[in-house]
């Protein structure tokens, strides 16, 4: 396994080639990772009235596109963003620019990694995909180290690491250019736990149909309609998990049956396993009295805190972790549209 | 009669090889027939403002305009086998329809560059994953507002991998559909921009007197009142062989299964099925 150092010396370097220029913002184009919603458009209106009054100050940096007579930014789309508005308003100004080198292959991912670090409605699979390359290119698999190189967070990097679990033919479900057609990529990450017990529990069912098979049979029910959300799995593995020695082999019967019946409804076949609200709601007391009891012990100016920053940090690591698991759910609904596509 | 006449004249001369529907004395009368005597007189002039694009013309156009792509990447250092070409729509419209016009004339199958169709997205990213740098053509005949090549190409470019300079290869473009490329750095190799004011029903256009463009436009309206000079009111007047853009008024498409007007220049999907 190669070094930290290797792995470091490896990443992303931007090589100088010693150019400052000034640049019309018609002669840079936007990072192709770019997200439109990537900016806020509060601070970006502050930051176009300063350009407007004093110019660009700091330089962006940009790399040559070969065949282009254009240069491409790696750093500084906010500051590009505001000159083409103030283009628009009728505003001449050029940009500073340093001009690099053309990253590597593996230095333009781990830029397109901290990109996608920030967008807000991120799709996961081109990153899974950059992921493996870059896992391929530096021989490195260690998520700590991943985490160091890429700046995505460990569960983001476990989840990448999830989908690409699954054989090519499933993910490329994820890549069709149809949104109504395409297969989530958070179905993948949902549907994995379910596998993996299905694979435990019935093994009898997973010899007959093979893991793929299951996997089939599950994107079956979900382009028929009877997974209404993706997260819903997670109910089938509550219904397990939380089910009496004596339950579980009717859980378990009803797992084989929900995987093989295309039109059984997620929440119809489960819901009566799971004591969601009394759970939640005994969490949320938990939370309540925590903090209260926290407050309650005045702890702002004591002294003596490594051992109390230790137990807090552990608090910290455990709710971002739960929190993060909360958080994957379904991905926005493709935009409708209300008129008619543009067609030649 | 004179005006049945000269517009027979000036469309069957002008749209040899409408490929959707023949251009006959059958469908110009039919066409003229449907307006007032009237409206008649205008329908000439408006027929003089369409740019026509013919089988020949459109392959040359193609022809030339890649030859001159790739001769000025060579020049910068991207041979061809470090150029994918990709057709960005499904199979039958016209993205494949002319990268497979291309292939044939400028014989690129006998060369080393690549193919990839825009939605197989695992075989971009394998090919650019394995070039590393170069460029990517996508190819089409038109584009109108360039939403739609956007999306497509907007899904597919966070796969690639690696410095790809990204052209469109398109014999005629509109104004807007530029400008939404040059937000993304793709850049335009094309014949003609095809401008607001070079758009007959436009109000941008001076081409004829605001009177005659806004008769010819509410003649457009009848049809549909929202989208009559067209999708998005783009009013575009050029127009292919192969088919007319959904970006071209009403008045030359028709309605919807040229029921109950019909076009003199319909696209294939404004036509009824035939069973």
């Amino acid at each position: 396994m190669p070094s930290t150092d290797k792995l470091q010396a490896s990443a992303p370097k931007v090589v100088p080639s010693g150019i400052l220029k000034d640049l019309r913002p018609d002669q840079v184009v936007p990072s192709k990772n770019n997200p439109r919603r990537l900016f806020d458009p509060r601070p970006l209106k502050d930051l176009k009235d300063n350009i407007r009054q004093h110019g660009v100050l700091v330089p962006i940096t940009v790399f040559p596109i070969r065949g282009q007579d254009k240069y491409s930014i790696l750093d500084g789309e906010r500051r590009h963003r505001c000159c083409v508005e103030l283009e628009q308003e009728g505003l001449t100004l050029t940009i500073p620019a340093n001009i690099v080198e053309p990253p590597t292959k593996v230095a333009g991912l781990l830029y397109m990694f901290s990109i996608h670090g920030y967008r807000e409605q991120w799709e996961l699979m081109p990153t899974a995909l950059s992921l493996e390359i870059v896992m391929r290119e530096l021989g490195e698999k260690d998520n700590q180290k991943l985490v160091n190189l890429t700046g995505l967070s460990e569960p983001q990097i476990e989840r990448c690491k999830k989908l690409l679990k699954f054989p090519k033919r499933f993910q490329d479900l994820s890549l069709d250019t149809n949104p109504q057609t395409r297969i989530p990529s958070n179905f993948w990450i949902e549907a994995l736990p379910l596998l993996d017990l299905s694979e435990r529990v019935l093994p009898d069912l997973t010899k007959d149909l093979t893991r793929n098979g299951v996997t089939q049979k599950l994107v079956d029910k979900y382009r028929s309609g009877a997974i209404k959300s993706v997260i819903h799995f997670r109910r089938v593995m509550e219904a397990y998990e939380f089910a009496q020695p004596e339950r579980k082999k009717v859980v378990v019967d009803r797992i084989r049956h929900y995987i093989l019946n295309p039109n059984l409804e997620t929440r119809k076949a489960f819901d009566e396993f799971v004591l969601d609200n009394r759970r939640i709601q005994n969490a949320i007391t938990a939370c309540e009295s925590f903090v209260s009891d926290l407050r309650g012990y005045k702890l702002r100016y004591v002294a003596d805190k490594d051992n109390l920053m230790a137990a807090l940090e552990k608090v910290r690591s455990y709710v971002d972790h739960l929190i993060s698991r909360l958080e994957g759910t379904d991905p926005p609904p493709p935009p409708l549209d209300d008129q008619p596509r543009e067609k030649s | 009669m004179f005006e049945r006449l000269r517009c027979f004249i000036r469309a069957r001369w002008r749209f040899r090889g409408y490929e959707p529907q023949p251009v006959t004395v059958k469908t110009v009368c039919r066409w003229v027939g449907q307006f007032s005597p009237p409206d008649r007189k205008y329908l000439p002039t408006l027929l003089k403002h369409i740019r026509y694009v013919d089988e020949q013309e459109t392959r040359r156009i193609l022809f030339d305009l890649n030859r001159q792509l790739v001769e000025r990447l060579a020049n910068e250092g991207i041979p061809i086998e470090k150029i994918i070409y990709v057709q960005v729509d499904e199979a039958g419209s016209s993205s494949p329809f002319m990268l497979g016009l291309l292939k044939n004339d400028a014989r690129l199958d006998r060369l080393d560059c690549k193919f990839v169709d825009s939605r197989d997205v695992r075989m971009l990213r394998d090919t650019t994953d394995s070039l590393e740098e170069g460029a990517i053509i996508y190819v089409d005949d038109f584009a109108g507002t360039g939403r739609q090549f956007c999306r497509s190409r907007d899904f597919v470019i966070p796969y690639t991998v690696g410095n790809f300079a990204e052209f469109f290869l398109v014999p005629f473009i509109c104004e807007e559909a530029v400008r939404e490329l040059a937000k993304r750095g793709v850049e335009p190799i094309t014949a003609g921009i095809h401008k607001a004011e070079d758009r007959l029903l436009r109000t941008e256009c001076t081409l004829v007197a605001p009177k005659i463009r806004d008769h010819l436009t509410s003649l457009s309206s009848r049809i549909n009142p929202k989208w009559a000079l067209g999708d998005r009111n783009m009013g575009a007047m050029i127009v292919f062989y192969r088919n007319a853009p959904n970006s071209v008024p009403l008045i030359l498409r028709g309605s919807l299964n040229q029921d109950p007007y019909v076009g003199i220049l319909p696209r294939s999907t404004d036509l009824p099925p035939f069973f």
